[in-house]
């Protein structure tokens, strides 16, 4: 007897569930998707846009340092081909260059859409966009209002989505998406709040559904991020690539216990903020990759000049990219150089030595990272310094796209931000996300609208989704008999950040592949009390295939990458293999059901492309 | 480690639907856990079943707003040491209770989206961006921080008498647009908050603002909306 009972039983056995039909159906309401909407319903198609919390709390909302576009409000000598040039060698040149290509050339002008659609900027004195300086990034370059650029661009973009005539299911999961032959013919998922199953019919569908890092114990992402776009598009047949970058962004919060990953944005460093080990050195001085050295400071005057706005100084060593700060941090706290907690120190309070009202400057520059140490650590950022160590905060890899449409392997099926692999490479440049989320939002609902127009309705198979929906039941007919799925979640993100972390080695992986085989056998067994009904317990439970997927494929593809590049760090292979500079890994579902993995050329990059990578080394 | 006991309002919609009854459990916590630690480990380790809101856990996207010991808060904000070693959770106050602390938000967002929450300017952009002087943005900055977590709206005494209020979040998000120098339409807003459920239901009783976790000063813009309806209507 199944626990939902009648509703449940009324649902299999007349095979009716409530249906929608769109054009454009866009999975997931931050920046990607809401944008993508936006420009599929400009495009005069009908769209729905699921999403699995309330409308404006995606992971967007937290972004904090803001988006990267080459404005040259602030220095002129800026443009896409600086910042082109800047994303590449952050990435490592594993990017998709014609992704980076556009990206750089079209950032300006989704900032504008964006303002012109009412976000508040922080502005300039001549009352133009301000930016700022950040990781990577040659020159200031971020749009942003104050430290919550995310909060502003969802808060914008759900206003314009609301009157754009599009149709919001909200709390609303989706659990497999439905094909028709090749193509993609919609989705089928289930309401939260009443458990209800819903098929949504559509032409086309933007998988928009953001990172993974609630695969990982410490993390700076909110709790929807379980990997449901990756393993839906591996599911449905579609391609993954890179999935073994994972970005640990250097700077989470390390205490107390219960905010432990945490972000703190590199704002903070790009202030004037330090890094500085128990010994109270400056570790990052003692350790400047070969290739930034030309662009780094080579004396902390130098590095405050330039974050003072001195266009003739340097950026500061704490500014070179994430992955690199990161692991310079974890070589420091292993080296029993660390903080009491386990980090370092990241400083902003020093500053008072230079500036008279530094207290009054840090708290107008970084209110929100004010509050949140004021509040959770009862730490006073401007009188001491804080404790940081990595948190898992992004993944580079993804749903492999085509650059200029973004649709997937999969007809019809487009994906577009964090769960869309390409721009990155294997590491990402903070403000980047921001900006990936727009451009590719636009360009992904604008080719899904496209789609939509071009191809009639496709036809969904019932039997699939009748056996979907039995499959979604079956953790409450166990119930009684199993272990809960809180249980099963907890051990693979403590597995995953011991095993497959920020610094990895293969008999960890290998081991790490053998827990993942076991958990997937306990996650078929779980049992959930209850019902239908907001039932926290089954929402987890449905989660588990997707976290499990997604660490399948970090793991297979951290294992098959035996050198060290950007986000993924080998200690039995430590240095960048120029071999492994020429591809992309890719894993697709296997025929027996086996992830397989296959390794695929990057294209030869146009030397007008290359020309502008010289130009700018 | 610490004992603390969490009475949380419980309700279960299913079945024979009893009424909203309190249950408590005594848990171990750290003094630096904050409320959404100790609802997680009630969920995760002592009864599953448990159902509240929460996203990024640490007081941007506003979706953990509850009654903690009788005020509202986020509960991601909160440090179990300074609420004491008994404390009350309860779900917001005028929302239909959908499970335990999960409220109907509909209305709350029907109430936000009738102000017209969006610029309007049909004017052609320029090229480059719209500008705006650091004074003209300043104007309107603090309302621009609302999260929408509903803990002003329902901490309002005339929210709770009359549900056609619009409410204070509602006005704060009408407020950002009509002080902001690139709207073209703030008479629009105005009228809409002028009539019999907008503004003049407030009665400057301050609650809002104290609710408020972003720290926005509510009641001072709800009272520069009201002036700006005056000083319109004299003029």
């Amino acid at each position: 007897m199944l626990h939902g009972d009648l509703d449940g039983l009324e649902d299999l056995v007349v095979a009716e569930y409530q249906t929608h039909e769109h054009d454009v159906l866009v999975i997931g309401a931050g920046g990607a998707g809401l944008r993508a909407a936006i420009a599929a319903a400009a495009e005069g198609v009908s769209v729905g846009v699921v999403s699995k919390s309330l409308l404006g709390k995606a992971h967007t909302v937290m972004a904090e340092g803001g988006m990267a576009a080459a404005m040259a409000n602030v220095d002129d000598r800026d443009d896409w081909r600086v910042h082109f040039a800047d994303t590449m060698r952050g990435g490592q040149y594993l990017n998709s260059w014609r992704m980076a290509e556009l990206h750089a050339r079209e950032a300006p002008d989704a900032v504008r859409d964006l303002e012109a659609w009412g976000a508040l900027f922080d502005r300039t004195p001549d009352g133009r966009i301000l930016q700022r300086n950040f990781g990577g990034h040659k020159y200031p370059r971020l749009a942003h209002v104050g430290d919550r650029t995310g909060l502003e661009m969802i808060r914008t973009l759900q206003d314009k989505g609301t009157h754009s005539g599009i149709h919001f299911h909200m709390e609303c999961t989706v659990l497999a998406l439905l094909k028709d032959g090749e193509r993609v013919a919609g989705a089928f998922g289930y309401d939260r709040e009443r458990g209800r199953f819903r098929l949504l019919r559509a032409r086309a569908v933007v998988l928009a559904t953001g990172g993974i890092g609630r695969a990982y114990e410490i993390t700076s992402n909110s709790w929807e991020y379980t990997g449901d776009g990756h393993a839906l598009a591996y599911q449905a047949g579609a391609a993954l690539q890179d999935m073994e970058f994972v970005q640990f962004h250097p700077t989470g919060m390390v205490w107390p216990p219960s905010v432990r990953g945490i972000l703190v944005t590199e704002g903070v460093r790009g202030e004037g903020g330090t890094l500085v080990n128990s010994e109270g050195r400056r570790f990052m001085f003692d350790d400047i990759p070969e290739n930034y050295r030309a662009h780094t400071a080579a004396s902390p005057e130098e590095g405050w000049r330039y974050t003072q706005g001195d266009k003739n100084a340097r950026r500061p060593p704490e500014l070179l990219t994430r992955d690199h700060v990161a692991r310079c941090i974890v070589r420091e706290v292993r080296e029993g150089r660390g903080s009491p907690h386990g980090g370092v120190y990241l400083d902003i309070a020093w500053i008072r030595e230079k500036l008279p009202n530094a207290a009054e400057h840090i708290r107008k520059k970084l209110p929100s990272m004010y509050h949140q140490f004021k509040q959770l650590a009862d730490i006073d950022i401007t009188k001491e310094a804080m404790e940081v160590g990595p948190t898992t905060h992004y993944i580079m890899g993804g749903i492999r796209v085509d650059g200029d449409s973004q649709m997937s392997t999969v007809p019809g099926l487009f994906a577009a931000g964090e769960c869309a692999a390409g721009l990155h490479g294997a590491n990402r440049l903070g403000g980047n996300s921001l900006s990936d989320l727009v451009v590719f939002g636009k360009r992904a609902g604008e080719y899904a609208a496209r789609f939509a127009r071009e191809h009639g309705a496709a036809t969904v198979d019932t039997d699939s989704v009748d056996a979907a929906a039995r499959q979604a039941l079956e953790p409450f007919e166990r119930n009684g008999s199993g272990e809960g799925p809180y249980q099963v979640q907890h051990t693979l993100q403590e597995m995953m950040q011991e095993l497959v972390g920020i610094v990895r080695r293969e008999e960890e992986i290998v081991r790490a592949l053998s827990c993942i085989g076991e958990l997937r056998a306990r996650a078929e067994r779980v049992a959930v009390p209850g019902n239908r009904e907001y039932n926290p317990g089954w929402h987890t439970a449905l989660d588990l295939p997707n976290l499990l997927t997604v660490s399948e494929a970090i793991a297979r593809s951290a294992l098959e990458r035996r050198e060290s590049r950007g986000g993924h760090f080998r200690d039995d292979y430590p240095e960048k293999d120029p071999a492994y500079g020429s591809f992309n890994l890719i894993l697709r579902k296997g025929p027996d059901g086996e992830m397989s993995i296959t390794r695929e050329s990057i294209p030869e990059m146009p030397p007008e492309l290359k020309q502008i990578i010289e130009e700018n080394k | 480690m610490a004992k603390a006991t969490i009475r949380i309002l419980r309700y279960n919609p299913e079945g024979d639907a009893a009424a909203p009854a309190h249950q408590d459990f005594a848990i171990d916590v750290e003094p630096t856990d904050r409320v959404l630690d100790a609802l997680n480990h009630i969920k995760w380790y002592v009864d599953g079943t448990l159902t509240f809101r929460r996203s990024c856990a640490h007081g941007i996207c506003g979706s953990d707003a509850m009654r903690i010991n009788g005020v509202n808060r986020l509960a991601c904000k909160v440090l179990m040491r300074d609420v004491g070693s008994r404390v009350t959770v309860e779900p917001l106050m005028g929302f239909r209770v959908i499970k335990d602390l999960v409220v109907d938000m509909d209305a709350f967002f029907a109430q936000y989206r009738s102000v017209l929450p969006y610029l309007i300017n049909d004017s052609r952009p320029p090229e480059r961006e719209r500008l705006q002087s650091p004074e003209d943005r300043e104007r309107f900055d603090d309302t621009t921080k609302c999260i929408l977590c509903a803990a002003c709206t329902t901490s309002c005494p005339s929210y709770w008498a009359n549900e056609e209020f619009v409410g204070p979040a509602a006005i704060v998000n009408a407020h950002r647009f009509i002080f902001d120098s690139r709207d073209s339409a703030p008479g629009e807003r105005l009228e809409i908050l002028n009539n019999r459920e907008g503004v003049w239901r407030c009665r400057t009783i301050f609650n809002c603002s104290e609710a408020c976790p972003r720290e926005i000063k509510v009641t001072k813009a709800i009272g520069e909306v009201k002036r700006a309806i005056l000083y319109r209507q004299s003029t």
